[in-house]
């Protein structure tokens, strides 16, 4: 066993063991985070690997999140009643595109399928007319504020500024109920892990091989007979997929979910947290938003007014230092565990900043 | 007379009025080698961009085995069996050389026929022939980043030959080579010309003469004159727009 599997295991097993050893409230953090994980792997698949940076994921994260929590919130309502906040609202029946969410096995399919398609469909429009680079970051980063800006203006139907609050049961379970805790947690470290393996296998095929040739040399790839445009949009779908898996758990870890958690700054975290743990690396992705969101619950509760400025100078220490991440630091010295008697791997020759970023 | 492999008509590239190409009607026929020289800015990357599909012509034809391709998009254009070197070595950096190859040997193109790994026995051998072809079976494992600049240049030249095309373009596949590199690629280049047709751009007389193939000169977007090295170094008028100035750089490299 390699010592790079050998550190995965170990921290794999940490992780499943944390319901025993870690206090309530500490789980309960660590399992949103991990939840934030599944979109981190994802901006590692689009942009680590292919090089295509949106600022814009928390639009697919929060197709998601509302595609639930919508289900959530009817489950919630008493029969023959309309979610409490409509009534606010003087909505006086249930709009038509909310009904079908009544019914979960609906609601699950529009958590994987929204999110996806529409991933699927934006990247259709940029890639096919040749769109990269700093333009696709703008365009992303348009949506997700126009997103966030309609949630916000459709009070009647979303619930505006508040969001979708006070949802209290999950597939016939109590949220908070006991057990259910625990549960959440296991289900979503199942999550990740399936994720980690999905993206990791996506990688190692020709499909993989492909995206890192696309983000290396487009034109090249393009004048051997591949249309690079059909593998970005896939890519970016499965990215649009993973967001939207990731802001469905998010929103029942958290238990509301509003348009501040699916708008332009948390989509900016989320890129930044991938660039501090190392985009390129799917491990350092999660470690990166896990360990990004801890020291942010720690200094946000302790000094709030400087929590910006803090993330700020992480985002300049990284670009700066460390423009593999987290995991670029750490990589080095696991090659050199598993090469004992040979001399270091040569170091990757870098290059002009590639990709489309 | 047999329809030519590659043949523009009256064909006109436009950048903002300028013309780079300018009323060019030029033909490749079928088998061996062929050269293009011309000062800079005569227009041969661009005539190789207008076959390939990059660049669209103001005007005329782009005609493949008789086959109207002015307007196909660039990867039907490869798959119909035309494949291109750039000038600049175009390798797949974070690749292995192994990598490189396989992902140019693929057959299926589609991105839902490669979400597999590994590859067909055909294809493996392919890919084993290819790194033979090249020299560069003993640094398989290696990310083309670290390759030495000739090498890159054969990698890529082993990636364009990959699958096989008919009709290969080389757009100065010698750039920045040493005098060394350049013998070798001229000795791979006279290998592949048993199996396909080879167009091959470049400015460097020495290595137009390795190659001993007919060469046409391409001047201010027009073809100027077409013949052998021997011909057109004894023509006045080629030696007044190219070749002399091309010598004195000889002569200043040597």
């Amino acid at each position: 066993m390699t010592p790079k599997r050998a550190l995965l295991l170990a921290l794999l097993l940490a992780l499943a063991l944390a319901p025993f050893y870690l206090s309530g409230y500490n789980l309960i953090l660590v399992g949103r985070f991990l939840a934030l994980a599944v979109v981190a792997i994802g901006i590692s698949l689009i942009w680590g690997t292919t090089g295509i940076l949106s600022l814009g994921q928390g639009l697919f994260f929060g197709l998601g999140a509302y595609a639930l929590a919508m289900h959530l919130k009817l489950v919630s309502t008493p029969a023959g009643e309309l979610p409490d906040f409509m009534v606010y609202n003087g909505v006086e029946a249930l709009p038509w595109w909310w009904a079908p969410f009544a019914n979960p096995a609906f609601a699950l399919a529009a958590v994987l399928l929204l999110p996806a398609l529409a991933a699927a469909a934006l990247g259709w429009l940029m890639f096919r007319r040749r769109i990269t680079g700093v333009y696709v970051s703008l365009i992303t980063q348009a949506l997700v504020l126009a997103f966030a800006t309609l949630l916000i203006g459709s009070q009647g139907v979303t619930s505006g500024t508040n969001g979708i609050t006070d949802y209290k049961t999950f597939l016939g379970l109590e949220l908070r109920g006991p057990g259910f805790v625990n549960g959440l947690y296991w289900l979503t470290l199942a999550v990740v892990v399936g994720a980690y393996v999905g993206v990791k296998l996506l990688l190692k095929s020709h499909f993989g091989k492909l995206l890192v040739a696309i983000r290396d040399g487009e034109n090249r790839v393009r004048f051997l007979g591949y249309d690079p445009a059909a593998y970005k949009i896939a890519a970016f779908a499965v990215g649009g997929l993973l967001a939207g898996v990731s802001g469905a758990l998010f929103a029942v870890h958290v238990g509301t979910i509003s348009p501040a958690m699916v708008g332009v700054i948390p989509s900016i975290e989320f890129v930044v947290w991938v660039a501090l743990g190392g985009r390129e690396s799917l491990g350092g992705a999660v470690l990166g938003i896990v360990a990004g969101n801890l020291i942010k619950d720690r200094v946000s509760s302790a000094y709030p007014e400087m929590w910006l400025y803090v993330m700020g100078l992480l985002f300049v220490l990284v670009v700066l230092g460390m423009p593999r991440g987290l995991a670029g630091w750490v990589k080095p010295w696991l090659e050199r565990l598993s090469l004992p008697r040979r001399a270091a791997p040569p170091a990757r020759v870098s290059g002009p900043e590639r990709g489309e970023a | 007379m047999s329809e030519p492999l590659l043949r523009l008509e009256d064909l006109t590239v436009s950048f903002d009025g300028f013309k780079a190409i300018d009323g060019l009607s030029f033909q490749v026929e079928r088998g061996a080698i062929r050269m293009l020289i011309g000062p800079n800015g005569a227009g041969k990357s661009t005539l190789c961009d207008t076959v390939i599909g990059k660049v669209r012509p103001a005007q005329g034809r782009v005609l493949y085995k008789g086959q109207d391709i002015t307007r196909a998009s660039e990867h039907h254009i490869v798959r119909m069996g035309i494949c291109r070197k750039f000038q600049t070595p175009g390798v797949l950096e974070n690749l292995s050389v192994a990598d490189n190859l396989a992902v140019a040997v693929r057959e299926h193109k589609g991105w839902w026929s490669n979400l597999r790994a590994g590859l067909g026995r055909a294809e493996a051998g392919r890919v084993e022939e290819l790194l033979g072809l090249v020299g560069l079976a003993h640094k398989r494992q290696m990310p083309a980043a670290q390759l030495a600049h000739g090498e890159k240049q054969w990698l890529e030249i082993g990636m364009v030959v990959a699958a096989d095309p008919e009709l290969l373009l080389l757009d100065e596949p010698t750039a920045g080579m040493t005098a060394q590199e350049t013998a070798r690629t001229a000795e791979l280049i006279l290998r592949l010309a048993g199996r396909h047709t080879v167009l091959v751009i470049d400015h460097d007389m020495d290595f137009v003469e390795l190659l001993g193939a007919p060469v046409s000169v391409l001047h201010m977007g027009r073809l100027f004159k077409e013949g052998t090295l021997q011909e057109l170094r004894d023509d006045p008028a080629v030696v007044e727009i190219y070749l002399g100035r091309a010598k004195e750089d000889g002569h200043a490299r040597a």
